[in-house]
C-alpha cells in the first residue's frame, strides 16, 4: 500500500554517524527546511540493502546458519570474539518455551527434545511452539507494555471501560494468526475508519483510549482536558509505531531530534475529530431490559446525592457509604466495545500551542506526518478529509517508511536476546541509540516487508540462528572486551518477567487454568490495598475461583490497583508506553516469594504434586522438582542438599524453596 | 544427560565447603556495594538533611484559617471579590461567589513572632524552627492531578514521587527497614490514588512501601500461619544453599539476590521491633497524644516517622486525611466544622515529632514539610464552606537544615493570589533536593527519549530558606 504522503530520498550511510551537535533548530533554520544532518539520521534515511557477510574460514562458514548469524559474527571477529558453543539441548527447550509463551515446558516436551536425533528436531520445535495459541499470548502482552494497555481511566474515578479486555483479545487473536503488522498497525490507528462494521477493527481502534484519562467534578476545564487527551495519544504513536519522542515537540522545537513544534501539533491533527466512542453490542430486548434496572438503581442514587446537598457534615460519611452501596448495584454493563470514531463537526481546531498551553493558541495548522520525514515542502491534508487516520496509517505503514519496519523488528530482537540492536527501542532520533548491527537491522526490516509484514517468520529466523543457540557461559576474556554483549558473543540470561513468574508458578503448581479471552478476571488481594482505592467498590472479586488461576494476561489491568506480586517484580506502571521492563533485585521480592499468599498457597499445590508424582522418596521428590523448576535433573550437590533437608523438613518448605531458586526465576 | 557443566559445578563444590565460604563472604560484601539501595553521596557537601518527613495535609488545607492571616477579607465578609485581585478558577465556586471572612483568632509566637492560628497553637510552639511559605503555588485545582504534581511534580498518572527519586539519589541508611515508607490515614483513599506515591518508570527497588493499620503494617514481613522463625531460617538456608551450588564467579545479579534474601530475614526480625511502640515512655507517648481521642492515630504514624527517621528510612508520608471528601481538609461544605476538627487530630502529634526530634538532635538532619495539594478559596462555597485553591497558599518546612522563625512570600490582602517571591511546586520540590544534597540537573532517569527529573522545568531554590 502507498500512502497520500511520500518519503524522500535518502540512502543509508554505510555506518551511522552520531550526531554530537546539539542545537535548537528552529533558531538556525527557516520552518520545514531541515540539515542534512537531519534528514540523513540513520534511523530517517531509507533502509539499505546490503550484502551479507562471507566468510573463507570453514569453520566460520559452518557457524552461520543464517544471514543474522553472519552479520553478527562479522561484528564479533571485528573485536577478536567468537561465539559462544551451542547452549545444552535442556537449556534450549526451556529457553524457546519461555521465551515464545511465556510457560515452561512440559516434562514430556523437554524429554521427547533432549533424546530426538533427528537433524530438525529444533526447527520441528520451533515451529511447533510458534504455533501454540500461547505465543499470542505472550507475544501480546509485550504489544501491550508498549501501547500502555490498562482497562481503567487512571486519576481519581478510575472508572472500569466497558469491554476494554477486547483489544487485549483483539491482540493476542491478531499475533497468533500472525496478521501482517502493516494491517496490525492500521487496524489499531484507523481500525473503526476502514471496517466500521467489524467488532475487531472497532475494539483494535481502541488502541486511541488505552491512556489515562482525567475526568472530574465541578470546572470541567473542556479545553485543557481534550488538549490532556490528543496529547496522550499522539505520545502513544510516537512511542509505539514510530520511536519518534514526539512529545519533546509539544512546548518547543525538539532539543535534539528535527521534530518542530509544528510537527507535533500537526501530527496531533489527525486526531482531532475523534472522539470516544462506546459501540453497543446488545439487543434492544436486552438494552430496554437494562434501562429498567439501571433506572433503578440511578432514582436512588439521585434520592441520596439529593440529601447530600442539604446533609450536615456529620451525615456525609454515611450518605457517601449509602452512595457507594447503591451504585454498585448497578447492572453489569451491557456488552461493549470500547472504541472512538469521527465526528467532523465536533473537530477540535488544532492550534500551535505556546509552550503546550491550550489558552495561548497560535497559528492553526494542518494534518501531516514530521516533515523531516517527507519531500521538501510537502502540503498537508485538507481538514474535512473523512478518513484522517486512514492517511496517517497508511504513511505509517507504508513500505518505504524508514522507521515503521525497523522499529518492529528492534523490538522483536529486544525480546528475544533482551536487549534491542537499537538499545532505546521507543526513541529511534538522534538522542536515542545508535544500532550496534545496523545492515543487520536493515535486513531484518527488508525481510519483514517483502514477507508481507508477517512476524512469524522473523521469528523463526532469529530462533534458528546460532546466534540464539549459543551458550549463556559466562567468558572472562570476552566480557573485559564486550561486558554489555552488544556483540552477542553469548545468550544474555534473563530474569523471568512477572507474568512469567506467577504463571509458571501456576503451570508448576498444576493449577494453572489455561482458558483463553474474555473479561477480565479480578483476583482477591487484602483488603488493605482496595481500601487504599478512591472506590473500593470497583474490586469486585470474580467469584469463580478457577479464573484467579488463569495466566496473568487475563488478569484485569487497573492503574490504581496493581497486583503487589506484580510491581514487586517489575511490572510496568501502566500509565505510559513501556518498551523494555527493569529486572530490578530486592528484598521485598524476597518478602513476596517467602511470605506472599500466592507462593504460600501454590507452594502447597506444588508439594501435593510432588508427593503425589513422585511417591515418599525424597531423592525422586527432589529430582521431579528440579525438573519442574529448572528444566533439568539436580547436580549431585543439589540433590544431597534437598534430600537432608526433606529427611528432617516439610515438602511444602521446600516446595516454596524451588520458587526461589536462580535456576526457576532465569532462563539461561 | 547431565553436561560437563554440571559436572565442574559439583567438583568444584567438592573442594571444600571452607573455600566456598569465603569466596561467598566475598561475593556478599561486593554485592552489597553493589545493591541499589546502597547509601550513595550526595551531588555536593554541606547539605544536612538525610531524611525527609512529610506531612500531607490531603484534600487541601485552607491557608486563610492556618498560617496567612488575612484581616481584609474579614471586612470584605459578604462581598463579591473586587476586581482588583484578578480572576481565579475554581472548581465548583462561581464568579458571582461571596468573599468569606475567616472566624479563627491568630496570634504571634516564638522569638519571631509569626502569627499562626488558633487551630495549630501547640505547633506554634515550634515556630521558630518553622519557614512558612506563604507563596506557593500549583498548576491544578482538582485534587487527582494537583495530587500528582504536588507529589510527582507532573499533573498526569506515570512518574516517580519525591520519595522515590530521593531514595534513587541517596539509597537507603537502612537494612532492615524499606527506604520509603507511606503511611495513609486509615480513614480511606486518596483521589490520586497509588500511582501518585510510586516509583513511576523508574526500577521497582524505588517502590514506596505502603504501611498498613494496625501491628503489622507491612505487608509479607510476617510469616504465613504455622510457619516458625526457626523453620523459615532453614528453609532461607536452604534457598541460599542452592543458589550458591549454582553461582557463577563474579556474578552481581545472582549475589545480589543472595543478599536480597539475607536482607528480607533481617527485615523480617529487626523491623517488628520498630513497628512496637511499646518500648516507648509514657512521657513521650503523652507528648504525641497517644492513647487520646482525637489525636491517637497520627500521634502513633508521627511518633513511628521519629523511629524510622532514627532507623535511617529515607523518605517518610504521614497523610492526614482519607476517604470522602470530609473525611480529608477538604472543606466544602463547612470550613469551621472540618478544619477544627481535622486540626485536633494533627497539631500535638505534629508539635510533638518537632520537639522530639529537636531533642533527641535529629531535627537538623530532618527535613519536615507541611502542607497538601493546595489551599482554598477566599469565597465561600455554599455559605460556610471554602472550594479548592491553587493559586496561592501555604506550606511549610522544618529541620534539615531549613532557617527557622520566618514567614517566605506572600499572597495578596485577601489570600487569594502568591504576589511576593511566588514559589511554584517544582520549587518546593528543588529545595527539598538541595537540602538533601541533591541537584536537580543530575538526578535523572531515561524515560521515553528523555532524561526526565523531578522538576521536569528548571525549579528555583526557594531563597533565604537554607540557615
Amino acid at each position: 500500500m502507498s500512502s497520500y504522503f511520500t518519503f524522500p530520498r535518502r540512502i543509508a550511510a554505510a555506518i551511522p554517524i552520531l550526531t554530537t551537535v546539539l542545537i535548537c533548530a528552529a533558531e538556525c533554520i527557516a520552518e520545514d527546511e531541515y540539515f542534512d544532518y537531519e534528514r540523513e539520521h540513520w534511523a530517517f534515511v531509507e533502509r539499505g540493502d546490503w550484502p551479507v557477510p562471507s566468510f573463507d574460514d570453514v569453520r566460520h562458514q559452518c557457524w552461520v546458519r543464517t544471514p543474522i548469524d553472519a552479520f553478527v559474527l562479522r561484528k564479533q571477529l571485528e573485536r577478536n570474539l567468537r561465539p559462544s558453543p551451542e547452549a545444552a539441548r535442556e537449556t534450549l527447550v526451556r529457553r524457546l518455551t519461555f521465551q515464545i509463551t511465556g510457560l515452561p515446558p512440559a516434562l514430556q516436551e523437554v524429554e521427547v527434545f533432549v533424546s530426538d536425533e533427528s537433524p530438525n528436531a529444533y526447527e520441528r520445535l520451533v515451529d511447533r511452539l510458534l504455533a501454540s495459541p500461547h505465543y499470542g499470548e505472550h507475544w501480546g502482552q509485550h504489544w501491550l507494555d508498549v501501547v500502555r494497555y490498562a482497562e481503567t481511566e487512571g486519576f481519581e474515578y478510575d472508572a472500569h471501560r466497558p469491554g476494554a479486555w477486547r483489544f487485549r483479545d483483539y491482540v493476542i487473536q491478531s499475533l497468533n494468526e500472525d496478521k501482517p503488522y502493516d494491517q496490525f498497525v492500521r487496524e489499531q490507528l484507523a481500525g473503526d475508519e476502514l471496517n466500521p462494521e467489524d467488532h475487531a477493527s472497532l475494539a483494535a481502534a481502541g488502541f486511541h483510549r488505552l491512556g489515562p484519562v482525567r475526568r472530574n467534578a465541578g470546572n470541567a476545564e473542556v479545553a485543557f482536558s481534550r488538549n490532556e487527551v490528543l496529547t496522550e495519544r499522539t505520545d502513544a504513536i510516537g512511542a509505539a509505531f514510530l520511536a519518534v519522542t514526539v512529545g519533546c515537540a509539544r512546548c518547543h522545537d525538539h532539543m535534539f531530534d528535527p521534530i518542530r513544534q509544528t510537527d507535533y501539533y500537526r501530527l496531533q491533527a489527525f486526531l482531532a475529530s475523534s472522539f470516544e466512542h462506546d459501540v453497543e453490542l446488545a439487543t434492544d430486548d436486552e438494552k430496554a431490559a437494562w434501562r429498567v434496572a439501571s433506572k433503578a438503581v440511578e432514582a436512588e442514587v439521585k434520592r441520596i446525592k439529593d440529601s447530600l446537598k442539604d446533609a450536615p457534615a456529620e451525615d456525609e460519611e454515611r450518605l457517601l457509604a449509602e452512595l457507594n452501596t447503591a451504585q454498585a448495584k448497578m447492572p453489569l454493563p451491557l456488552p461493549t466495545i470500547s472504541s472512538i470514531k469521527n465526528d467532523a463537526k465536533e473537530r477540535t481546531l488544532i492550534h500551535l500551542l505556546e509552550r503546550g498551553d491550550p489558552e495561548k493558541p497560535g497559528e492553526l495548522v494542518t494534518m501531516r506526518p514530521p516533515g523531516v520525514l517527507l519531500p521538501e515542502g510537502a502540503e498537508g491534508l485538507p481538514d474535512d478529509i473523512p478518513t484522517p487516520r486512514t492517511h496517517l496509517a497508511e504513511w505509517i505503514t507504508d513500505a518505504k517508511n524508514p522507521l515503521t519496519a525497523r522499529v518492529i523488528v528492534n523490538r522483536l530482537w529486544l525480546y528475544h536476546f533482551g536487549a534491542g540492536l537499537v538499545t532505546t527501542p521507543n526513541d529511534f532520533g538522534i538522542n536515542g541509540g545508535i544500532p550496534s548491527h545496523p545492515e543487520l537491522l536493515d535486513y531484518l526490516a527488508n525481510e519483514l516487508v517483502a514477507g508481507g509484514w508477517q512476524l512469524k517468520p522473523i521469528h523463526r529466523m532469529i530462533l534458528l540462528s546460532s546466534t540464539y543457540r549459543q551458550s549463556s557461559e559466562p567468558n572472562a576474556e570476552f566480557h573485559a572486551i564486550d561486558p554489555d554483549n552488544r556483540r552477542l558473543w553469548r545468550f544474555s540470561r534473563r530474569r523471568l518477567a512477572a507474568d512469567e513468574i506467577r504463571d509458571t508458578m501456576l503451570a508448576i503448581a498444576g493449577t494453572i487454568n489455561l482458558k483463553a479471552g474474555g473479561p477480565s478476571v479480578i483476583a482477591p488481594v487484602d483488603q488493605e490495598l482496595i481500601d487504599l482505592l478512591y472506590k473500593p467498590s470497583q474490586w469486585e472479586v470474580t467469584p469463580d475461583e478457577r479464573e484467579h488461576h488463569r495466566r496473568s494476561i487475563y488478569l484485569i489491568a487497573k492503574r490504581n490497583l496493581r497486583l503487589p506480586f506484580m510491581e514487586v517484580f517489575d511490572q510496568p506502571d501502566l500509565q505510559t508506553s513501556c518498551a523494555r521492563r527493569e529486572s530490578s533485585t530486592h528484598s521485598p521480592q524476597a518478602l513476596e516469594m517467602l511470605n506472599g499468599k500466592l507462593s504460600n498457597q501454590l507452594a502447597a499445590a506444588f508439594a501435593e504434586r510432588l508427593r503425589r508424582e513422585a511417591g515418599s522418596a525424597a531423592s525422586d521428590q527432589a529430582n521431579l522438582a528440579y525438573r519442574l523448576v529448572a528444566g533439568r535433573e539436580p547436580t549431585e550437590a543439589e540433590r544431597m542438599l534437598s534430600t537432608e533437608f526433606l529427611a528432617s523438613y516439610s515438602l511444602r518448605e521446600f516446595a516454596l524453596a524451588m520458587f526461589n531458586l536462580n535456576a526457576f526465576l532465569y532462563v539461561e | 544427560m547431565l553436561g560437563r557443566r554440571s559436572f565442574l559445578k559439583d567438583s568444584l563444590c567438592g573442594i571444600g565447603s571452607l573455600a566456598l565460604v569465603s569466596l561467598m563472604r566475598d561475593e556478599q560484601l561486593r554485592a552489597a556495594t553493589r545493591n541499589p539501595l546502597a547509601p550513595k553521596p550526595p551531588h555536593f557537601n554541606g547539605a544536612k538533611a538525610k531524611s525527609v518527613i512529610f506531612l500531607f495535609m490531603a484534600g487541601g488545607p485552607s491557608h486563610i484559617e492556618t498560617f496567612d492571616p488575612k484581616p481584609l477579607l474579614n471586612e470584605l465578609n459578604g462581598q463579591r471579590r473586587p476586581s482588583s485581585f484578578g480572576d481565579a478558577k475554581y472548581q465548583f465556586v462561581e464568579s458571582d461567589a461571596k468573599l468569606l471572612g475567616c472566624q479563627r483568632k491568630f496570634a504571634r509566637y516564638g522569638k519571631s513572632g509569626i502569627e499562626v492560628s488558633d487551630l495549630f497553637q501547640q505547633t506554634a510552639e515550634c515556630i521558630d524552627d518553622i519557614a512558612v511559605i506563604r507563596s506557593c503555588h500549583g498548576h491544578k485545582v482538582v485534587h487527582s492531578a494537583a495530587q500528582y504534581e504536588l507529589l510527582t511534580g507532573r499533573t498526569v498518572p506515570g512518574f516517580p514521587s519525591m520519595g522515590s527519586w530521593s531514595v534513587f539519589g541517596l539509597g537507603s541508611e537502612s537494612d532492615s527497614l524499606p527506604a520509603y515508607v507511606v503511611m495513609p490515614d486509615p480513614d480511606g483513599a486518596l483521589e490520586a490514588g497509588q500511582p501518585m506515591y510510586t516509583n513511576g518508570f523508574l526500577p521497582a527497588v524505588y517502590q514506596p512501601t505502603m504501611f498498613r493499620p494496625g501491628a503489622t503494617p507491612v505487608r509479607n514481613l510476617n510469616l504465613p500461619a504455622g510457619i516458625s522463625l526457626a523453620e523459615r531460617r532453614r528453609t532461607v538456608d536452604l534457598i541460599r544453599k542452592l543458589n550458591e551450588a549454582h553461582l557463577a564467579a563474579e556474578d552481581d545479579e545472582f549475589a545480589a539476590r543472595i543478599s536480597a534474601y539475607e536482607l528480607a530475614f533481617k527485615m523480617q526480625t529487626e523491623a517488628p521491633e520498630v513497628f512496637d511502640l511499646s518500648d516507648e515512655p509514657q512521657s513521650t507517648l503523652d507528648l504525641y497524644g497517644v492513647g487520646k481521642d482525637p489525636t491517637d492515630d497520627y500521634a502513633r504514624r508521627c511518633l513511628m516517622a521519629r523511629r524510622l527517621v532514627e532507623k535511617g528510612v529515607r523518605f517518610s508520608v504521614v497523610v492526614s486525611g482519607g476517604g470522602p471528601g470530609n473525611k480529608q481538609w477538604d472543606a466544602h461544605k463547612d470550613i469551621e466544622e472540618n478544619h477544627l476538627r481535622m486540626a485536633a487530630q494533627v497539631d500535638q502529634p505534629m508539635a510533638a515529632l518537632l520537639k522530639d526530634l529537636k531533642q533527641r538532635a535529629l531535627l537538623d538532619s530532618t527535613l519536615v514539610l507541611w502542607g497538601g495539594e493546595f489551599g482554598r478559596s477566599p469565597e465561600a462555597q455554599g455559605g460556610k464552606g471554602r472550594d479548592h485553591h491553587n493559586l496561592g497558599f501555604t506550606m511549610w518546612m522544618a529541620g534539615g537544615g531549613v532557617k527557622g522563625g520566618q514567614a517566605i512570600g506572600a499572597t495578596d490582602d485577601i489570600g487569594l493570589k502568591a504576589v511576593e517571591s511566588p514559589y511554584h511546586f517544582r520549587d518546593v520540590h528543588t529545595t527539598i533536593l538541595h537540602l538533601l544534597g541533591l541537584d536537580q540537573d543530575q538526578l535523572t532517569y531515561p524515560h521515553l527519549g528523555r532524561d526526565e527529573r523531578l522538576t521536569e522545568i528548571q525549579g528555583e531554590l526557594i531563597k533565604g530558606i537554607i540557615a
